[in-house]
Parts: C-alpha cells; sequence; structure tokens
C-alpha cells in the first residue's frame, strides 16, 4: 500500500496519469482495485498489503491514492469513516486502531481521510484542535504526544492536521518557523529532527512542507491533506471530479 | 571480500539460481544496497519464486530481517514458511525477543509477533518481555498497541494484574501519557460505554487526583480526569475545590498548573453566572501561564459571549 501511494503520487505530481494508460492499459482501475481488496469487509480499515498488518496509516493512504485517480467510489468510504470515528480518544486525539494512544501523526492520517470524505462534521473540533495546540513547546517545536520531545516531522503531522480544522493560527507560527529553521544544516543543507542531529531527507520534507503551510516566503502552497504542491492537488482533484461523473453516468 | 553472510559459494544454495533486483537501464534513484543485502534478497527471490519452504528460507529471512526489519515481505514469506514447515513457534520467540530488542522503532516485529502468539494461544511470558521492551522506551508506541492486543487477544480487561502492573508503569513515571492511556483502556475499554460502578468511578477520580498533585503541570492525568467525569456525565463542578488548589482566581500569582486554569475556565462557563471569571481565567491563560496559544485561549473567551457556550 504505502510504495503503491507513493507511485500514485509521483505520478500525479507528473501529470503522468495518461502515460500509465498508454503503458498499461486500464493502469489506473488496476491500481484502485488494487488497494480497494486491501479494505477489511468487516471493519473498513485498510490492510498495508496482503500479510495484513492495520492501521489508520493504510486507510488514509488509500484514500490519498484513489481520490488522485477520481476513484474513490471503489471503497466503502462510510465503513471506513466510521471506523475512523471508532478510533476517537477521550481526550480528543486518534490512535492507530479503536482505543490506541492519541498520536499526531495518526491524527493526520485521519482527519485526512475524514477531509477527502468530507465528513469533517464528525470531528470534536475544538477538542482536537485543543490537544493539536497543545503540542507546541515553549521552544517553538511541536511534540508528537503529551510529555515528548519535539520532532520537526510534527510540525507537519499537527500543522496540517489544525490547518484541515481552520485552527493554524492557534499556534505561534514565528516561532515554531524559528524551530524549524534551526534543524536546518547550514552547509548540507536539509534538516534534521531537531537542531544538531543529522539530516535526512524525511525530515527535509516535513520541514519545507511545514514552512509552506506557515507561508514562509519563496515556497509553493502546499495541501495540508496530501503533503502535496496545491497547485497539483488542484489538477488532479478538479479533474477526478469530472472523471467520477463520467463514471457514475454508465 | 567483505565480511557477512553470502550464498553463491555455499555448497547448501548451489541448486538456486539467484534473481537480482530489476531496476531497468537508467535507474532513476537506484538504491545503494549493500553486496550482503542485495545477494541475500536475490535469493530470497529465487525461493519465493519457487515457493520453497524450507528451514534455509528461514535462516535467509532472518539474515535479511538483522539487515532490514521493515521488508514486510520477507515477513510475510517468513510467516508462511513458519506455518509451512510446522516450525516450534516457541523457538521463534524466543528469536523474536533479542531481534525487537535491537530493533526498537519496527513496526512489523509486532504483527508478527501477533500472528505467532495468536497461533500459540497462550500469553505466557509476554507480560516479561513487554517490560523488558518498556526499559528501553517506556512510550514505545508499538508496545503499548500490543499490550492492547493482549489484552483484548487474552481477555485481561479485569485481571487486577493488568491494572496493578500499569499503576506501577505511572508510578515510575507519571508523565507516561501511554501509560495513562492503558489505565482508560483497561477500565473503559471492556466497558462498551456502560455505567462505571460508583466503587470504580471513585478510585479512578482518586488516583488522577493523586497523580495530578505530585506534578500538576502534567497534561494526562488531567485528560484522565476530565474523561472519567464526562463518561460518567457529571458536571465538571465537581472538580472545582480540586481544581482551586492549583489555580485560584483570588491569588492570579500563584497558578501551579496551566490545567487547571483551563478547567477552572471550563467550570466557570458552566455555570452561567460565572462568565467573568471564566474569562479571567483564560485571559490568564492567554497573557501570562500559556501565552504560545493565546489564540486559542481568545477564541474560547470568544465563545464565552455566544448563547450556547458549551466547552
Amino acid at each position: 500500500m504505502l510504495y503503491t501511494v507513493s507511485g500514485v503520487q509521483i505520478l500525479a505530481t507528473l501529470d503522468a496519469f495518461d502515460e500509465l494508460e498508454q503503458r498499461v492499459k486500464g493502469g489506473r482501475t488496476k491500481i484502485g482495485q488494487y488497494i480497494a481488496a486491501l479494505q477489511d469487509p468487516v471493519t473498513g480499515t485498510f490492510a498495508g498489503d496482503e500479510w495484513g498488518e492495520q492501521d489508520t496509516r493504510f486507510l488514509y493512504g488509500a484514500f490519498n491514492a484513489l481520490s488522485l485517480m477520481g476513484l474513490l467510489h471503489l471503497v466503502d468510504v462510510d465503513k471506513a469513516v466510521r471506523y475512523i470515528q471508532s478510533c476517537a480518544n477521550f481526550d480528543g486525539g486518534y490512535g492507530t486502531s479503536p482505543r490506541a494512544e492519541s498520536h499526531a501523526g495518526q491524527i493526520f492520517t485521519c482527519v485526512g481521510a475524514l477531509t477527502i470524505a468530507g465528513r469533517l462534521d464528525l470531528v470534536n473540533q475544538d477538542k482536537l484542535g485543543a490537544w493539536l495546540s497543545e503540542r507546541q513547546l515553549k521552544n517553538g517545536g511541536l511534540n508528537g504526544r503529551p510529555e515528548k520531545k519535539e520532532d520537526v516531522c510534527y510540525s507537519w503531522w499537527v500543522m496540517s492536521s489544525l490547518a484541515m480544522l481552520s485552527k493554524l493560527h492557534w499556534i505561534d507560527g514565528d516561532k515554531l518557523s524559528e524551530f524549524i529553521l534551526q534543524c536546518q544544516d547550514p552547509e548540507g543543507g536539509g534538516f534534521a529532527d531537531r537542531p544538531g542531529d543529522m539530516v535526512d531527507v524525511f525530515h527535509t520534507v516535513f520541514a519545507l512542507a511545514g514552512l509552506s503551510l506557515l507561508n514562509y516566503p519563496g515556497l509553493e502552497e502546499v495541501d495540508p491533506v496530501y503533503c502535496m504542491p496545491k497547485s497539483v492537488t488542484k489538477r488532479c482533484l478538479g479533474r477526478s471530479v469530472a472523471g467520477g461523473r463520467a463514471q457514475g453516468g454508465t | 571480500m567483505a565480511p557477512g553472510i553470502f550464498y553463491h559459494d555455499d555448497p547448501a544454495w548451489s541448486d538456486v539460481e539467484p534473481i537480482p533486483q530489476e531496476d531497468g537501464e537508467h535507474p532513476l534513484a537506484a538504491i545503494a544496497y549493500t553486496d550482503e543485502y542485495s545477494e541475500a534478497m536475490s535469493y530470497l527471490r529465487a525461493v519465493m519464486a519457487q515457493n520453497e519452504y524450507s528451514e534455509r528460507g528461514l535462516e535467509l529471512t532472518e539474515h535479511i530481517i538483522n539487515m532490514n526489519p521493515a521488508h514486510y515481505t520477507v515477513w510475510l514469506y517468513r510467516s508462511k514458511t513458519l506455518e509451512e514447515i510446522g516450525a516450534d513457534l516457541h523457538a521463534e520467540i524466543k528469536w523474536l525477543n533479542p531481534t525487537a530488542l535491537k530493533h526498537l522503532k519496527n513496526y512489523q516485529i509486532w504483527h508478527h509477533r501477533q500472528i505467532i502468539v495468536n497461533k500459540l494461544d497462550s500469553s505466557e511470558g509476554e507480560a516479561d518481555f513487554i517490560a523488558t521492551m518498556l526499559e528501553q522506551d517506556n512510550k514505545n508506541y508499538h508496545v503499548w498497541s500490543y499490550r492492547q492486543w493482549l489484552v483484548k487477544r487474552f481477555g485481561l480487561f479485569s485481571k487486577p494484574e493488568e491494572l496493578q502492573w500499569v499503576e506501577g508503569m505511572i508510578e515510575e513515571d507519571v508523565r507516561n501519557n501511554s501509560a495513562w492511556n492503558h489505565r482508560w483502556f483497561i477500565v473503559m475499554g471492556g466497558r462498551d460505554g456502560k455505567e462505571l460502578p460508583e466503587a470504580i468511578l471513585k478510585r479512578e477520580l482518586d488516583y488522577a487526583k493523586y497523580a495530578i498533585r505530585k506534578a500538576p503541570q502534567n497534561q494526562s492525568p488531567w485528560n484522565y480526569l476530565r474523561g472519567i467525569v464526562r463518561y460518567a456525565k457529571l458536571p465538571l463542578s465537581v472538580l472545582k475545590a480540586f481544581t482551586l488548589e492549583f489555580a485560584d482566581l483570588a491569588r492570579p500569582d500563584e497558578v501551579f498548573s496551566s490545567h487547571a486554569l483551563d478547567t477552572l475556565a471550563d467550570i466557570y462557563a458552566e455555570e452561567n453566572s460565572q462568565k467573568e471569571e471564566a474569562k479571567k481565567a483564560l485571559d490568564l491563560l492567554a497573557t501570562k501561564y500559556d501565552p504560545i496559544r493565546a489564540n486559542y485561549w481568545n477564541y474560547r473567551k470568544k465563545l464565552l459571549d455566544q448563547p450556547e457556550a458549551v466547552s
């Protein structure tokens, strides 16, 4: 699932779905069917592969890729949405499965999937927003769970979730920008999890995406639901809506 | 030759034609695999293509997992092999223990363990191993998730040892949110929304308060305390006297917990005549005790002016 989602995201970014069709006839539908087959018919959540590991990460991945291809109708969206609801915790957050500890990364996947499904109305937004904004520490950085250390990747998981809930202003953006910038290696260029650590691609992506959400000058606008440039998701989603309608009519 | 395990000159593998990775002619972003890893993977592709389930295949997966434990295809094949050859699953657990300790952040190991322990149909020894894992990192998400699975699989919700254990974890580190979540899981999780018996309600309220008194500026027990009050459908005002121990508007310079002040604001907001007090508490948070989230506190203040201000 995870590699498939990355593959779809790359194809979307390169506007290459047509080329995929030329090379593999019905390629897009095949991808969609592969993903759809990973949905658990009983609970509505998704497995990562035929091995069967389940996690709200995979559910989000499925919604991400299917929506980019305009194929969300291949899965039982309502059932998946009910599953996400069952992952809501007493503190307002969401975990990997029902009653698993609230975790900012999992919250991103749950809120992202609900946003794609158009069901943010099911979220206790004030309570979740409060929990998310509570993640900011005095040094400006964000952690992923209470009493954990700050890490640049949570800049993304927390901020994107706040952005989807239109509550990004509930944290101090200037302090967070400052923290993220401190994590850059001025010679190597990339970003690390926290200042002074070794840089890597993973943290660099989330640092840049986070800075983009904070309107840092010179960066393209990022889509908080997909972690891709807004120009790309606009193009894909605009087209897939049309595609969905055409298919609905047949 | 670099040190490591290789197969091409191993007589036990001479019957296998390895299948190298197909990257195409000009790979855009070829991964710099080590020779050892590349070769082991090409032998794995070969045995998988033959649907070979064997002892040597098992050893091969062990070798690859030690180099890259996140490769779920290898786990899948290992799992199938164990089943096909009827391997000793206790031996598998014995091997898994040090492997998990070596790869603390790995997801796949835990799914594999679930499959094995599910087949063994016994949780014996698992609690001890979990304790060893949590000594390395007492907030390890995978380990706590696995513990939840064990409780569900073997029906341990109302086992006194489970509560005693998690209480011990909280005693060790009162700021361990994972342990608090587990307490919620065992106390409420098996209950499916059914009413809490009076004695358990009192026990849980007392425990959360005891923990807050140890460290008032700690979000976990506050969330827990308020969660219990909400679950029992009690008014928040039952916490008023307790909350005032840490935050009293009469002594605005002596607030010991922003969470207490937050709770106090909600208590006042619940009582319609006390909205000015609620605003004062939120002002203190926005200006003095938690200014980094001033916009959030100011939003809460605005809600008070709306006819139906519910927190």
